[in-house]
């Protein structure tokens, strides 16, 4: 009985495609994060020259939730690697802290702490090209947030 | 043999009988009639001009593959416009939109109990001429957050009861109250702020 | 005013309250000033509102309008299905051998693969969903167009974890 060459074509691209998913698994295993300490205000210079605006990206972002703040400058940036099942932590100020547990499969689990105490946690999907972002108020009518996402 | 003619003068029980038995040119005519007010509902809950008119679209498409089902319980008016409703909702939920511009929408967005309420003003609207009226109601219902808006429109324009509004948007009585009562304070209020900013 | 009985005289106001529960609630007003008004401000309120809907026109012509409908009508119409051609046994078996050898050899790398990497995560921290926040207050935004979500926390405007304006 002949088979037709269409039929063995796609059966073989079907096979390829599951072992190129079972390699992009492995390599999922293990996470490259930034977390960023942003401060969002009104104005449009911040007081510390040290503050940069977050990059188009983020902001394009943080600009699709509309909130009233018109800008956004990074206070301070961390990269750190998180192996699967495993939390690495980041200090983002003197009081603030994210902790980072990654949870496979492209889920984290983010803690903020701020003075040491645990504010906010959440679990969350976080495939590439995405950003989760955690904020509350600050003084001034301003609000500072916490941004996280996978590197490249 | 139907006629437009006829059509225009029939009354709704005529067109929706002739249309269950498969006349298109009944249902345009009660496309023609009602379309308005459809649209209406729709944008009043969409607050989006082309979403109301897709929405109030397919709501028509859907009244005449259902047409079947329809006994008259109720006007056509009223169970098209719950079919409308009901992709509003479905839409809404779909969508969950991010629009929160400031710290007080996103307290409305959450739904909950909201906690700084206006002060009291007695009569929001004095002196206000009608026409001038729809539209600072129009601008207000624009500010209310989805939540707030679907429930004060169902029980304010649709008369709605609480228990249907409830069964209707999936959540309890509690929560009804609760988002129509901050909804009718909010209104007051940004009626109010609007008159005082002329 | 409770909030209780706020809500309680708008249930008044909307006539959704047992008699009993009606007659408390005049008499509240009666009573109280403050309940007074603010019966007053919702009554205004819903008078001002009533008929506000109505008056709007669809932007579309009538024609327009029907034949966006017609369409869609006749489109989501059922079609007759054509007659299956009748096929041999020979050409039926050669038909399913294909994907069925095909469907085997994936459900075998699937398992060896899902064996090694399945994870022991929570199963609630699924794909794109917010399962778990510590703050109760806590307010979640999605926008899904740009892959962005936002977890507003209740956490008070203190010198905690506010950006500063000097480096820390």
């Amino acid at each position: 009985m002949k088979i037709k060459p269409v039929s063995t074509r796609w059966f073989w691209l079907l096979v390829m495609l599951l072992c190129l998913g079972a390699t992009a698994a492995t390599a999922r295993a293990e996470m490259k994060l930034e977390a960023q300490l942003i401060w969002g205000t009104s104005d449009d210079v911040t007081a510390d020259p040290l503050h940069k605006p977050v990059d188009a990206d983020v902001a394009a972002k943080l600009k699709s939730l509309h909130l009233q703040w018109k800008n956004f400058f990074v206070v301070e940036s961390k990269q750190f690697t998180v192996a699967k099942d495993d939390t690495q932590s980041a200090k983002l100020s003197k009081d603030c802290e994210v902790k980072v547990k990654n949870l496979g499969h492209g889920d984290v689990e983010m803690t903020i702490l701020g003075r040491g105490k645990e504010i906010g946690k959440i679990k969350q999907s976080l495939p590439k090209g995405e950003l989760l972002v955690t904020g509350g108020n600050a003084e001034n009518s301003t609000a500072w947030f916490v941004a996280l996402k996978q590197l490249e | 043999m139907s006629s437009e003619t006829n059509f225009s003068s029939a009354d709704d029980q005529t067109l929706v009988r002739a249309a269950q038995s498969g006349d298109m040119m009944a249902f345009e005519e009660l496309v023609a009639r009602h379309r308005d007010k459809i649209y209406g509902r729709a944008f009043s809950m969409m607050r989006n001009e082309e979403e109301a008119i897709d929405l109030s679209q397919e709501a028509w498409v859907k009244a005449w593959q259902r047409l079947a089902q329809f006994h008259g319980e109720s006007s056509f008016a009223t169970w098209l416009t719950r079919i409308t409703i009901n992709l509003c909702l479905d839409q809404l939920r779909r969508q969950k939109r991010v629009r929160a511009e400031s710290i007080e929408e996103m307290d409305e967005e959450s739904g909950g109990v909201e906690r700084q309420m206006p002060v009291v003003t007695v009569n929001p609207t004095e002196r206000l001429e009608r026409g001038e009226l729809r539209q600072r109601i129009d601008v207000a219902l624009g500010k209310l957050s989805d939540d707030h808006r679907t429930v004060l429109v169902l029980h304010e324009f649709e008369e709605m009861e609480y228990k249907e509004i409830a069964k209707a948007i999936g959540c309890s009585i509690g929560t009804v109250m609760s988002r129509l009562f901050y909804a009718r304070r909010k209104m007051a209020s940004l009626l109010a702020d609007l008159k005082q900013m002329d | 005013m409770t909030t209780e009985q706020q809500l309680k005289l708008q249930a008044f106001l909307d006539g959704e309250l047992p008699e009993g529960e009606a007659r408390d609630v005049a008499a509240l007003i009666a009573r109280d000033p403050e309940a007074a008004k603010l019966h007053a401000e919702l009554k205004n309120t819903r008078q001002a509102l009533k008929g506000a809907d109505a008056g709007m026109t669809l932007p579309e012509s009538r024609e327009f309008f029907w034949s966006k409908i017609k369409r869609e009508i006749e489109r989501a119409a059922p079609v007759a299905e054509p007659e299956p051609e009748p096929v041999s046994v020979f050409v039926t078996l050669r038909r399913l051998f294909v994907p069925l050898s095909a469907v085997a050899a994936l459900v075998i790398i699937g398992v060896i693969a899902t064996k090694q990497f399945n994870s022991t995560a929570d199963a609630a921290a699924t794909q794109g969903t917010v399962t778990e926040l510590a703050d109760a207050g806590a307010v979640t935004y999605h926008n899904y167009e740009t892959g962005t979500t936002l977890v507003w926390l209740s956490y008070p405007a203190d010198d905690s974890t506010q950006p500063k304006t000097t480096v820390q």
